[in-house]
């Protein structure tokens, strides 16, 4: 979850079942299959939309939907922000067409990182009741342009570690920290876990950046995770394995506890940063910055 | 620097079988071991994923899948090396985790050259 550092009283209650999992992995996968720079509305039938920008999700709303943006923004504080102020601002907003947040953060009753928390929860909540409605995307519009600001928008990745951190937010929590704590520039990562709610891996937090196609997100954790349980079959103390593959990408993926992690580095020397800086944590003497990796020779 | 203790020998990815090892050496159970795992561990991947991943970081199209693969564990470092003239073939190599780990790799594929100035 990158919208990290929800409110106690921001989480979802709801659970993350197998087949919710399936149903909304499936729902984010049509998402990465609209082509590069999909702007517009994803119609539900008459059970709600989501809009685009660039294939990011701006907006999500579902008729089952119990919860309302705004009130979410004003449990945000304690005590609640005054009903009047965000009615008031919802009126002027509804008349300028001004989106309703934003409007919010203008007015200093909500800050950014409030925004978009509660833009993650709304959107997140709406998907999933969307994945549960049954009624798949029937038709995709295209917008010019929607107007929302690309620091209040979700990939699909984003949207898929929110559900996985349902499963266990204390564990999600202690995953996002680890990823923030150990990858390095030019890499983006995910943490999984292996749960009964998902046939493979569960995602449970992605970093920012983090953007690819949720079932190749699947895919590899899926893959690593297997690696590590081969290798343990001959060497049980492995603790962190790299692979450099498509001639200059370097993927990194180590365990803790029960999670899973993964790298992505969009080069070798930030691949092999990355396995010192994993080294170093479990003692193993330097030397692991590899020859011919420092970004300026072949390996 | 000394030089590590490599261990090594040529494998099938595709099957596990160990093709040719060191002169006249016992085979390496660990190494033996990993062998075996290859078709697994190759098996397992998902090509697309990754080529569609690797593009979204930058990666030219239609370069080499693997590279390499490097285990570490507390007390060894195991690299599979496919080696690029020959098909479904890998160096594997395992030394002491105290030693260089650039060294070893420097030794792998140098190895992984005469194997492949063999095959010329």
């Amino acid at each position: 979850m990158t919208a990290s550092g929800l409110p106690t009283r921001m989480l979802s209650s709801i659970p993350a079942s197998p087949g919710l999992v399936a149903s909304v992995q499936r729902l984010l996968s049509y998402i990465d299959d609209l082509p590069i720079g999909a702007t517009g509305a994803l119609h539900f039938g008459d059970q709600g939309v989501i809009l685009l920008e660039s294939r990011k999700i701006c907006w999500a709303v579902a008729r089952s939907m119990r919860i309302r943006l705004t009130d979410i923004l004003r449990n945000q504080s304690t005590p609640p922000l005054p009903r009047e102020r965000v009615e008031q601002i919802y009126r002027r907003c509804k008349e300028s067409g001004t989106p309703i947040g934003e409007a919010l953060v203008a007015s200093g009753l909500a800050t950014e990182a409030g925004l978009r928390a509660a833009l993650f929860k709304h959107n997140g909540e709406a998907i999933v009741a969307l994945a549960q409605s049954g009624m798949g995307p029937d038709r995709f519009v295209d917008h010019v342009k929607t107007g929302y600001d690309p620091k209040f928008s979700f990939t699909s990745c984003e949207v898929l570690a929110m559900l996985g951190s349902f499963d266990d937010m204390a564990r999600a929590a202690a995953a996002q920290l680890e990823l923030g704590g150990m990858l390095v520039q030019d890499s983006v990562g995910a943490a999984f876990a292996r749960n009964s709610s998902a046939s493979g891996a569960l995602v449970i937090a992605v970093s920012a950046g983090c953007n690819f196609a949720t079932a190749d997100l699947i895919g590899v954790c899926n893959w690593v995770s297997s690696l590590f349980d081969i290798a343990r079959t001959f060497d049980p103390e492995v603790f962190v394995a790299r692979a450099n593959w498509g001639g200059s990408v370097g993927l990194v993926t180590w365990r803790l506890k029960d999670v899973g992690y993964l790298g992505l580095c969009s080069s070798r020397a930030a691949a092999a940063r990355l396995l010192s800086r994993l080294s170093e944590r479990a003692g193993r003497p330097s030397g692991v910055l590899l020859r011919g990796e420092r970004g300026d020779e072949p390996a | 620097m000394t030089q590590p203790q490599l261990e090594s020998l040529v494998a099938s990815m595709r099957t596990g079988a160990v093709l040719h090892s060191g002169e006249d050496q016992a085979l390496p159970e660990q190494l033996t071991e990993l062998a075996a795992t290859l078709p697994e561990i190759f098996g397992a991947v998902e090509i697309g994923c990754l080529e569609r991943i690797a593009s979204k970081l930058g990666a030219e199209p239609g370069s080499d899948m693997f590279a390499e693969v490097l285990l570490l564990s507390e007390s060894r470092v195991h690299v599979i090396h496919p080696l690029s003239n020959r098909a479904d073939e890998a160096l594997l190599a395992s030394a002491p985790a105290s030693r260089s780990i650039g060294l070893l790799l420097s030794q792998v594929h140098a190895r992984a050259a005469e194997l492949a100035e063999a095959e010329e």
